[in-house]
């Protein structure tokens, strides 16, 4: 893991002074808050429906249990005793004072963290694959070049300002657990014929209200180009992004509309003007990074059949919350933050503490965010997984639901965002009530729900197997359904099935979703995507509103 | 009489604009692309205005003829002058004096000082001899720009 040097450190420390400034600065009336909004954004700080709401960077999901405990202590000393990890592999507090951010900031920077950049039109966190440095699939290990990116990124004196926010994600497997398609940029490893590593470089991705899948702009980008490339993007951006119209203002837009042809005429002709003075990556500076990023101690262990296998509990939760390691020996274990009955995504700080336990004594003091909204334990011996299972299920963190309908991707909605039209986590509990038989999960199979509670899409709707999108009609809540999205390659958008369906008819409506899907599914490998991408929307659109008007 | 911040010192502004009166010892400030069409007309250092929108690119080749670019940020949030100033200062080598102008305050100036500008027209509420202290904001960076005013240490990433 990246550990921060002096000058790492210094930054965050003057980070935490001038924003200590700028809110007392506020406090005491002498910025406004139409002034004061984009200081605080910037770091992170939403004023929300109830209390202010305050974003937390995870740099690339990568924690340590010092920081873990740290995330606890600031849930139990200045929120309500627990957290929300997000889509970004963030964490975010939703009942901290305002005047006391500041101290917040400064415990952050005790354990080498900070907030800087998790909101406002700057370049945000940056997000990879969760599994990176340890999927069997891989083709390197993406994390030093998303410290690099960081880096760059952070208190970027050019691109502070930009039309609007920025987002960027590294992967290196053939699978992309990081969603690239759909981020303003998608940076992926690859490997030419003679075996060097570069990028390919997607641009134009995104959700929200005009869901795009990105353009491959760059074919193969030499790694000490990576910076002088992006800073060629962004200055394309920075300078010809639509300022006029908040909603027309992400990067895709403007790719749209100048073709990504000649979006990516520009970008190579910025990008050879700026030779002179962009930053190019020697290889020793690329070697120092990698440095941070090599593999723990493993021991040397032979794979091994698991025991219990009288256990059904357990086999499920092995089957389902365990995937392989590239290690022999070893096994990635998903901590499963999708229990029923709590919102998806939050964990107590009782349980952050626990973790942090977990991960110093089975997975080398590290854990990881994903961007489905669970954590990882990435480098556990299998000798040790019925105990991490034992003590998982202790903490109600051992559901056995990972990959299935259940494991829902859910944003905080109405219950505490101000941009919300609709409630999203009751839904979740809707959904979890209804399907709470887990032999019938399992029989389901991989299957993605994912729900925004209004079409700024921080649940990634457009891109769940199912979507659900939180809408306002007549001040009631209502949800329109979607099905074929696919955050994974090759990434697809979602069809809507037809009209938004009324709150207490969303679990009903998944229900005959399924029954479409389970009387049309061809073998046990098919999953609900591959029924939708074979059969098209219309035998679930029928199903779903036939039943709906002859009830009616 | 308007003050400005120029090269961390706070001094009377010499340049005028469109319905400023322009008397001996002051400049007054024109349009850059109108200046442009007579260019080699005008004698001495000229004084240049480039709004949000303009581009920089049209002024390379008369660069030496300038003794001002004045960059105009007419909306708080619009970003295009950070761009606008890195191609003037590293693209093209100016060399003269590079102005920010409009709706920024000292929350500003640490970026905009990165970017090549050494003077600074800020808003007029904004209490300047506060702003003063915001040039050392930050004593290290991520990033080499081109750094006229604070003194940072530069790190890139990776080294």
């Amino acid at each position: 893991m990246y550990r921060y040097d002096q000058i790492d450190q210094t930054l965050v420390n003057e980070r935490v002074a001038q924003f200590r400034d700028q809110t007392s600065r506020f406090l005491a009336g002498s910025l406004s808050e139409d002034e004061f909004r984009p200081l605080r954004l910037r770091n992170g700080l939403y004023i929300q429906r109830f209390a202010p709401m305050l974003r937390v960077s995870i740099p690339y999901g990568m924690l340590s249990s010092t920081q873990l405990r740290m995330l606890a202590h600031i849930a139990r000393t200045y929120d309500r005793g627990y957290g929300h990890f997000t889509t970004r592999q963030n964490i975010q507090y939703n009942w901290p004072k305002l005047e006391q951010v500041p101290d917040i900031l400064a415990d952050l920077a005790g354990v080498e963290m900070h907030a800087i950049q998790t909101s406002g039109n700057c370049i945000r966190n940056i997000t990879a694959d969760h599994l990176a440095g340890v999927a069997p699939d891989e083709i390197e290990d993406p994390r030093p070049y998303c410290e690099i990116i960081r880096q760059w990124a952070t208190l970027h004196p050019e691109f502070s300002y930009l039309p609007r926010k920025f987002k960027i994600a590294v992967t290196a497997s053939s699978g992309d657990r990081a969603a690239s398609e759909v981020h303003d940029v998608g940076v992926r490893l690859k490997r030419d014929s003679q075996g060097v590593l570069g990028f390919e470089i997607l641009a134009g991705g995104g959700l929200g209200r005009t869901p795009i899948i990105g353009k491959l702009i760059r074919e193969w980008l030499p790694q000490a180009d990576l910076l002088a490339y992006l800073e060629a993007i962004l200055r394309v951006y920075n300078r010809y992004g639509r300022r006029d119209n908040i909603y027309k203002a992400r990067i895709k837009i403007l790719v749209r509309a100048l073709g990504a042809a000649e979006f990516t005429r520009e970008v190579e002709q910025e990008f050879a003007a700026s030779a002179g003075f962009a930053p190019r990556l020697s290889e020793a500076q690329l070697e120092r990074m990698r440095g941070f990023f090599r593999p723990p101690p493993y021991e040397s262990l032979p794979d091994r059949e698991i025991d219990g296998a009288s256990d059904a509990a357990f086999q499920a939760w092995y089957r389902y919350n365990t995937r392989r390691h590239k290690i022999s020996g070893y096994r990635i274990v998903y901590v499963s933050l999708k229990k029923h009955g709590e919102a998806p995504g939050d964990a107590t700080a009782a349980q952050m503490e626990a973790l942090a336990q977990l991960a110093d004594q089975y997975s080398f003091g590290m854990i990881r965010a994903t961007h489905d909204q669970n954590l990882v334990l990435a480098d556990v011996p299998q000798r040790a997984l019925r105990e991490v299972w034992q003590q998982l299920e202790r903490l109600g963190l051992a559901t056995a639901n990972i990959g299935t309908l259940t494991d829902m991707i859910c944003c905080p909605g109405l219950d505490f965002c101000s941009l919300a039209n609709a409630g999203s986590i009751e839904i979740a509990r809707q959904i979890h009530a209804r399907f709470d038989d887990l032999d019938y999960l399992y029989e389901l199979g991989h299957l993605e729900i994912k729900m925004s509670g209004c079409m700024n899409a921080c649940g990634h709707h457009h891109i769940g197997h199912i979507g659900i999108l939180g809408v306002d009609k007549h001040g009631q809540e209502w949800y329109q359904i979607t099905i074929g999205g696919s955050a994974a390659a090759p990434a697809a958008l979602g069809e809507v099935i037809g009209p938004a369906v009324a709150k207490e008819a969303v679990a009903d409506t998944i229900e005959k979703l399924l029954e479409v899907y389970v009387r049309e599914r061809q073998g046990e490998e098919e999953r609900f995507l591959d029924t939708v991408r074979r059969l098209g929307v219309e035998p679930f659109r029928e199903r779903v509103y036939e039943t709906h008007h002859s009830a009616a | 009489m308007r003050r400005i911040i120029r090269r961390r010192e706070i001094v009377l502004d010499e340049l005028r604009y469109e319905g400023e009166v322009v008397s001996p010892g002051t400049y007054p400030v024109r349009p850059a692309a109108d200046w442009l069409v007579n260019a080699d007309a005008t004698e001495g250092p000229a004084a240049v205005l480039l709004g949000a929108a303009d581009e920089p690119e049209m002024l390379a080749p008369r660069l030496h003829r300038l003794g001002w670019i004045v960059v105009e940020f007419a909306k708080s949030g619009d970003g295009r002058g950070f761009s606008q100033a890195r191609i003037l200062r590293q693209r093209y080598g100016y060399a003269g004096e590079l102005r920010a102008r409009g709706a920024l305050g000292r929350d500003q100036l640490f970026f905009l000082a990165r970017c090549g500008f050494d003077a600074f027209d800020l808003d007029s509420r904004e209490d300047l001899e506060a702003a003063l202290s915001a040039f050392d904001s930050f004593s290290v960076a991520y990033q080499r720009a081109s750094d006229a005013v604070v003194h940072v240490h530069e790190r890139s990433p990776g080294a």
